[in-house]
């Protein structure tokens, strides 16, 4: 095992690769809760059939929590769309249908999507009345079991050569609505001062999966309120405002 | 104040759980206040709300930020003086309603603890209403304000309790949630007995899926149409008006207007005129990037003036702008104009037409207002039509007509019947449980008390009964004088046409003037066919008058004729269906008596058609017995002649004469049956007894006998054509229908059998009737066999002796004893035995009977009258014999 080649940096965890091997390790902040509980996430998703990167041990090198898992041979679907901005419908496409294919995969042990941002609400430092309606719009949803991969987004999709894709990072696994789970990915191309792309993919998943574009607009408040939680200070006014909305009376 | 000293303040379930045994203590007191005390209590708060009106606006803008002052000012005024006027007279307490005729009661009784939740747009006047509706109706409430107004909200629901206290209602009536929390509005809907809920869509799903009874009401998106024939100028103030009021927070007020292209410029003219400011499309743009975010409304527009929000969005507009108007095209939801928008921004369409116009109105309500409300600015006078139209096309549960709709929509503003209300039902289509603006009605539960009354009955026969020997042609001359008849249809069967008994009847007419002509083909058990071809030459002929002659088939067929004759396009199956009572069937009887006069003449003693309401006819085709009963088909006049029944061969004699018996029998038996019915059953059989062997024994010259039998089947006739009869019959008719037994020997092998099922003290189930009160049938036996002076000294004694004088006369006639003597194919009998019981139990017939007969007990009643050798057997009881 020989830890040099780095092949992708986050803040507070480093990825390596050595051979068919890929080694997440990550730094002292990260709690041992979260890690193991990353690793719990990925193997049940694993076991649902999902095409994920098998998960081989959890280990500690050098002092630090790492996760032993596959090695997945090919480009992440961000890399492809700036390589290839002509072929967006195609890559956008790709996106929408493999997060549908997961949204009909079961994972009944995984954390409910409500109970995680009934928590996260409670984390903002949104004024009591704000999280008040937070709290209602919330609690107003159905509550559904799919699974959510939670930070879908097109850097965490890998194609392999042979055009399979390959879903990657699943610490924020949950079991829910599609809809809150589309919502988020639709924040995250938003954040990522992507509008144009956002409108687009969420046009796209509602009209391929038949969803009510409201429904998924419902969950925004939500999903923000929870990206709040955390705290980059670039996000904050833009989250601030979508969460500052009227409920109909 | 006292009172909030005692207050613990409620900010968890702890404090939560110590206010609602509060309440819930106050309210038990509470519902036992009389309704003058409470009315005192319920002025004394509304007084106390309208004095606080202007402080409480003031607070309500201040802590909301949104609205205007004064407008709340006339909100919480409205809130006080038009619930309290609209319900001061309203009785809440105890009995409110009573028909005493009918035995009916209706008591109001309070729900319980409810619990409201309070918007922020209206959280002052919402929450007087709210409070002033549950003293009214001797309930406890407990508040959950919105944080973001919890103090002014609060403030009100202090007020009206203090109020309420001090003009005697028990303290801590009126609660509320301090700190409020998802987790306590929540605790507060499982608790309470009923949820008043107005607020989002997310408040309001939360109230329904509570499990506890909730009336929550929908969002709103109002479209105002302006067809071509408005008054333009009231239609533009009227929606200015309504749009500014409160900057626009009222969930009814107009969110687009729909203005018909023909005028469309002169309205636009209108509304700048009147201060309104038009977008341009690059404002239009900015104001539609502003009001929406991801779909859903931003918080920042919502009761705040026009000026402020077009400066949100960077589009400069004079400071006393009244509404901004968007000039849009598209009205589905990826236009922001087209959603509901709680401020002073507007829509505005222009329609092809008025067709166009409901298209969009349609579209914006079923996007954002199912079941709310609409409004349309027209002539009423010269566009009824497109009223009738817009009325029945927008589903909406308040559809407003030239009125502001905010203010129209709170009703007794501008229409003086619409109930003054701050909760709007949405009806189903909002998902609501209401669809009316929400009052005190909703907020009781009344209770019915119900006192057992009597069914109304009735005695009915012809209008006209002629009896005596020879009374023939003295009752036709009514014919001419009283009725100058033209034309006479006889119908009869062929036997007795063929020896002459038509004549006497034809010479009459003859005599008379009246042109005549008869039809002679009936057959016993008359066929659908013979009616219609019956039917067919009185359609050819057109008599005025109808004469039937015969028994019970000719006479029958008669009626049936006559229906057909008058009504064609009469359907069989209808008329016969089966019914429980005769006043509420499902069908409706022909008129009849438009075309032709009925009457009836018997040539034999029995039947009694000529004074029933009843005819059976059979379909040929099926074998199907069509049996109908309507007073319709009672003849106008019924002749009873001695002069026709001499001749009659024995066996008709017998049979006819034992039919009548079973008449009177189960008439007196009967759960309808009447002093009226009885005295002329008793009547009927006391003759019968005495006459029938003589009319048997010496027909052809016994006058007496055969005039006694006569009246007497005429008299039985008149009972069971009011009392109707029972399960003998039902189970004859059958016996009749499988095996051809004729109906009067069918009847005389079921009798002795229905007596002893009938006579059971503790039958297994009685016939539902108010007036049959109790299994009495024994008794009703014993009196006919007093009345008959058989002897016995008790009841049980009496049957016996009624069952042995029964038989000994069915002998004497020479009625065989079981229906193995007339149906010896006994496999035949068995094989078919389970269909005949099923119809049977089914026969028009059986509903009378007062012993609602099992099929598995008809049964057992066919099986002994077959063999004759046993009888019937009740179950084991636990109760004595008395």
């Amino acid at each position: 095992m020989k830890l040099d080649n780095v092949i992708a940096v986050r803040k507070n965890k480093t990825v390596y690769k050595d051979g068919d091997l890929c080694y997440k390790v990550f730094d002292s902040t990260y709690s041992k809760s979260d890690i193991l509980n990353e690793a719990l996430n990925q193997a049940r998703v694993e076991e649902t059939g999902v095409n994920i990167p098998k998960l081989h041990a959890v280990t500690v090198i050098d002092g630090k929590w790492a996760l032993v898992y596959d090695y997945i041979e090919g480009k992440t679907l961000a890399q492809l769309m700036e390589e290839n901005p002509d072929k967006l419908d195609e890559y956008l496409n790709i996106l929408v249908k493999t997060q549908m294919s997961i949204h009909k995969k079961r994972c009944p042990l995984l954390t409910l999507i409500k109970d995680k941002m009934t928590r996260k609400i409670s984390l903002t430092d949104f004024d009591t009345a704000t999280k008040y309606e937070l709290h209602t719009r919330l609690n107003s949803m159905p509550t559904h079991n799919k699974l959510c991969h939670g930070d879908f987004n097109p850097s965490n999709v890998i194609i392999t050569p042979d055009g399979t894709p390959y879903v990657i990072d699943w610490a924020h696994a949950t079991q829910g609505n599609a809809s809150a789970d589309v919502a988020r990915t639709y924040l995250l191309f938003c954040l990522d001062g992507q509008n144009k792309i956002a409108d687009k993919y969420l046009d796209l998943f509602c009209k391929l999966s038949k969803t009510d574009k409201r429904y998924v607009q419902r969950w925004m408040p939500i999903v923000a309120a929870s990206q709040s939680v955390k705290g980059h200070d670039n996000e904050r006014e833009f989250l601030r405002n979508w969460v500052n909305v009227f409920d109909y009376e | 104040m006292g009172l909030e000293n005692k207050r613990q303040i409620v900010e968890n379930v702890e404090t939560f759980d110590s206010m609602l045994a509060r309440v819930k203590e106050a309210e038990r007191i509470f519902s036992t206040f009389p309704q003058e005390k409470v009315d005192e209590i319920f002025k004394a708060a509304a007084i106390a709300a309208n004095q606080a009106r202007v402080p409480l606006a003031k607070l309500a803008v201040e802590e909301t930020g949104m609205g205007i002052v004064e407008d709340k000012v006339i909100k919480n005024n409205y809130a006080a003086e038009y619930i309290y006027n609209a319900y001061r007279y309203t009785k809440t307490c105890g009995v409110i309603e009573e028909d005493k005729a009918f035995g009916l009661k209706k008591i109001a009784e309070p729900i319980g603890v409810i619990g409201a939740v309070i918007p922020t747009t209206n959280p002052t006047s919402t929450a007087i209403f709210k409070t002033l509706l549950a003293l009214k109706t001797r309930n406890a409430i407990i508040i959950s304000p919105h944080p973001r107004a919890k103090k002014c909200t609060i403030k009100a629901a202090q007020i009206v309790l203090d109020a309420a206290v001090k003009a005697g209602a028990p303290e801590g009536i009126i609660d509320w949630i301090d700190v409020p929390s998802l987790e306590l509005t929540n605790l507060l809907m499982k608790k309470s007995d009923i949820i008043l809920a107005t607020g989002g869509p997310g408040m309001v799903k939360a109230a329904y899926s509570s499990g506890k009874p909730a009336l929550g009401v929908g969002p709103g998106n109002t479209p105002a149409i302006i067809d071509e024939s408005a008054d333009i100028v009231l239609a533009v103030s009227s929606i200015i008006h309504s749009k500014t009021f409160d900057n626009g927070m009222i969930c009814a007020s107009e969110q687009s207007v729909i203005v018909d292209k023909k005028i469309y410029e002169e309205v636009k003219k209108e509304f700048l005129y009147r201060g309104c400011y038009f977008l341009n499309e690059e404002e239009t743009e900015k104001v539609r990037k502003t009001i929406l975010i991801n779909g859903t409304l931003n918080a920042r527009i919502v009761g705040q003036k026009a000026h402020d929000i077009a400066a949100l969005a960077g589009v400069e507009v004079p400071l006393g702008t009244k509404v901004l108007i968007g000039e849009v095209t598209n009205y589905d939801l990826s236009e922001e104009f087209a959603h509901e928008k709680l401020s002073p921004v507007l829509a505005m369409y222009k329609a092809e037409n008025i067709e166009d116009a409901f298209v969009k109105a349609e579209h914006l309500i079923a996007d954002g207002g199912y079941g709310h409300t609409s409004s349309i600015y027209l002539n009423v006078h010269t566009r009824q039509a497109i009223l009738d139209e817009f009325q029945e096309r927008m589903k909406t549960c308040r559809i407003l007509v030239n009125t502001p709709s905010s203010f129209g929509g709170l009703g007794d503003l501008y229409n003086f019947k619409l109930t003054p209300s701050l909760t709007l039902g949405c009806g189903s289509w909002g998902g609501n449980s209401v669809s009316e603006n929400v009052g005190v009605k909703h907020l009781i539960n009344i209770k019915t008390v119900a006192e057992r009354r009597e069914n109304m009955l009735w005695f009915r026969t012809p209008e006209k009964v002629y009896i005596k020997k020879g009374c023939l042609p003295v009752a036709l001359n009514e014919l001419k004088e009283e009725m100058d008849k033209k034309r006479a249809f006889i119908v009869t069967d062929s036997f007795l046409y063929k020896n002459g008994y038509t004549k006497p009847i034809e010479d009459k007419l003859n005599e008379l003037g009246i042109v005549h002509e008869t039809f002679f083909d009936v057959a016993p058990d008359p066929s659908l066919a013979s009616a219609q071809a019956g039917a067919k030459q009185m359609a050819e002929f057109k008599p005025d008058v109808i004469i039937a002659l015969g028994g019970g088939s000719a006479m029958d067929a008669g009626k049936i004729m006559w229906v057909m004759y008058e009504h064609p396009e009469v359907d069989f199956m209808d008329m016969a269906m089966r019914f429980i009572d005769i006043r509420k069937r499902v069908y409706k009887f022909p008129k009849m008596g438009e075309k032709a006069y009925f009457i009836a003449i018997p040539t034999s003693a029995g039947t009694g058609s000529e004074v029933t309401p009843f005819a059976v006819i059979t379909d040929q085709n099926t074998g199907i017995k069509y049996p109908l009963a309507d007073y319709e088909l009672m003849p106008n006049m019924a002749i009873v002649d001695t002069d026709f029944h001499m001749t009659a061969p024995k066996g008709l004699t017998a049979a006819s004469g034992i039919d009548a018996v079973s008449h009177a029998l189960e008439a007196i038996a009967s759960t309808m049956a009447t002093d009226y019915t009885d005295g002329l059953a008793k009547q009927a059989l006391q003759v019968i007894f005495e006459y029938l062997p003589r009319a048997y024994d010496n027909g052809l010259e016994d006058v007496e006998a055969r005039e006694k039998m006569a009246n007497a089947a005429t008299m039985a006739g008149m009972a069971f054509a009011n009392a109707f009869l029972g399960v003998c019959h039902s189970m004859a008719h059958k016996l009749g229908a499988f095996h051809h037994v004729p109906h009067g020997i069918a009847n005389a092998l079921m009798l002795e059998e229905v007596l002893r099922f009938n006579a059971s003290e503790q039958p297994v189930k009685m016939g539902t009737f108010p007036q049959y009160d109790h299994p009495h049938t024994l008794a009703r036996y014993a009196s006919v066999a007093d009345f008959l002076k058989l002897g016995g000294k008790t009841d049980e004694e009496k049957l016996e002796n009624l069952i042995k004088a029964v038989n000994e006369l069915k002998a004497r006639v020479g009625i065989k004893p079981t229906i193995k003597d007339y149906v010896p194919d006994e496999k035949d009998f068995l094989d078919r035995l389970d269909a005949m019981v099923e119809q049977a139990f089914d026969d028009q017939c059986t509903g009378a009977n007062p012993r609602y007969p099992l099929m598995e007990e008809i049964k057992q009643m066919y099986l002994n009258a077959y063999y004759g050798n046993k009888h019937f057997q009740e179950p084991e009881m636990p109760g004595k014999k008395k």
